[in-house]
């Protein structure tokens, strides 16, 4: 009988895709509720999503399922632990099935047997101070985009959109960029047909086919400053160039020169090859960082939700710092070969001071 | 086909068999394309394309290096993904062949996607055509 229930948690397991963090309606359907109450045989406690898994008496067998939750670090955010359920516990579980009918929920409600609601996610971003202080600027008076003088932690996080969407559009849709209504597609951006119907499929599918999720593919483009783990910058004055450091995906880094170079690549490097970040140089114009970015590769989604993009893609980004807490990202999209004409998408930032942001390498998920 | 035709299409496949597809996000028909077009006598069964997008127009070649055959014109219609294909060729006489193709791109979301449909020419012939995403 033992023997029986692992063998049963190991099949379960072995069923879950180790798909990274993901929009959960590619793999959980919103029009199946499905409600269990059992015991608790584990609590995986892994990235990219934490797992228990609970036995659930039938009437003829016990039945192994697995509860998907957040992420550990998101939980962990939140205030919750892996020790907050342990084997042996009695819980109830509210939440969506899996589309492919196996024995998987994603949790919605995760009650214990005193009554407690665990593992809510709590995403909302830090109060703002009611006067705003100044951002912190270097010696020269230029903006600090990076971390405080003194050494002080924190980073951007909290994006006010996770998606792109033009200015003035009002399309809704979920944090993933998952449209709540699929006849809002054409309003997003200015898309070719070919764009247009590649999105409107993308959206249809619960974008399961992004390469984020799937491969591990760096989220290029403007997607890194939409993430849910955050995005950091590392202002290297003396060799002139700003590093982007993405809090998620493929522990990878996006680099800015700032050193007055033109958009070619290194010789015997990439002079000759699209790049998944492209290449950018940025000029400091008053407050603001001015980037243009060319040379995209078209191997990943550039934006929550899989708007498509072309190696025509260009990007003119402007990062300024209007106080301490805030990050103000203003975007053109100039892309002939997906788009009828460029357009421009704007959202902000929030500073996590006193912390350092969170690390989430897609790899570990994949050996 | 000729001895060399034959060659470098083994080399050419023997190549992209080992590379790792890349997943192509973009345009879906941009692109190396490899595959057949069974029973093209003059042509041989075996095909590559190449394809290209600017925003605009699809343009490429059929089988580079060997036969050289330019795309005349080429669409691609988004609904149903269907895929129109023109091309003057030559036959080893040097007598002009149109080539028309006719498919429609299967599983798009996938790297290795396919377009699957048929071929014909101008004298009449034609026959089954398949590619697949490089």
């Amino acid at each position: 009988m033992v023997r029986g229930s692992w063998l049963a948690v190991a099949l379960a397991i072995a069923s879950v895709p180790l798909v990274a963090h993901h929009e959960p309606l590619a793999k959980f359907d919103d029009k199946k509720p499905v409600r269990i109450r059992g015991v608790v045989t584990l609590v995986d406690w892994r990235n990219p999503h934490a797992h228990v898994f609970v036995n659930v008496a039938g009437t003829e067998r016990v039945t192994n399922w697995a509860v998907e939750l957040e992420s550990p670090i998101e939980l962990e955010g939140s205030g919750w632990a892996r020790t907050n359920l342990q084997p042996g516990d009695k819980v109830a579980v509210e939440g969506l099935a899996a589309r492919d009918g196996s024995r998987q929920i994603w949790a919605k409600s995760v009650i214990d047997a005193a009554g407690r609601l665990l593992f809510v996610v709590n995403r909302t971003p830090p109060p703002m101070p009611l006067a705003p202080q100044p951002a912190p600027r270097w010696p020269d008076g230029q903006p600090r985009l990076g971390a405080v003088a003194g050494g002080a932690q924190g980073y951007w996080a909290f994006p006010s959109a996770t998606a792109l969407v033009e200015n003035g559009v009002t399309a809704p849709m979920d944090e993933w960029g998952l449209l709540k209504n699929i006849a809002d597609a054409p309003k997003v951006a200015p898309m070719q047909p070919w764009a247009l119907q590649l999105y409107k499929e993308r959206q249809q599918r619960f974008l399961r086919d992004d390469p984020m999720y799937l491969n591990c593919k760096p989220p290029g483009g403007p997607r890194q400053f939409q993430l849910v783990y955050g995005v950091q910058f590392v202002e290297d004055r003396v060799r002139q160039r700003i590093f982007v450091l993405v809090g998620s995906g493929n522990n990878n880094y996006r680099i800015i020169y700032t050193d007055g170079r033109s958009h070619q690549g290194q010789v015997g490097g990439d002079d000759e090859n699209p790049l998944f970040y492209g290449r950018a140089v940025g000029k400091w114009d008053g407050n603001a960082l001015t980037v243009d970015t060319r040379g995209f590769n078209e191997d990943f989604w550039f934006t929550n939700g899989g708007l498509p993009h072309s190696d025509q893609l260009k990007l003119i980004e402007k990062l300024s710092r209007p106080n301490l807490d805030t990050l103000k990202y203003d975007l053109t999209v100039d892309d002939p070969g997906a788009y009828t004409r460029p357009w421009s998408a704007s959202w902000t930032l929030r500073w996590v001071a006193g912390k350092e942001m969170p690390r989430h390498l897609c790899q570990e998920n994949r050996s | 086909m000729t001895p060399m035709k034959r060659l470098i299409l083994t080399l050419l496949a023997a190549c992209l068999l080992t590379c790792p597809a890349f997943a192509q996000e973009g345009f879906p028909l941009k692109g190396s394309w490899l595959g057949t077009w069974t029973g093209n006598k003059v042509h041989g069964n075996d095909v590559l394309l190449v394809l290209s997008w600017d925003g605009k127009a699809i343009s490429g070649d059929i089988n580079p290096g060997t036969d050289n055959i330019k795309i005349k014109n080429a669409s691609l219609n988004p609904e149903g993904w269907v895929v129109h294909i023109e091309a003057d060729a030559k036959d080893k006489q040097g007598q002009a062949l149109t080539y028309t193709i006719d498919g429609k791109i299967e599983n798009l979301p996938l790297a290795n996607r396919i377009v699957s449909g048929t071929w014909k020419d101008s004298r009449g012939n034609t026959g089954p055509f398949r590619i697949g995403r490089q």
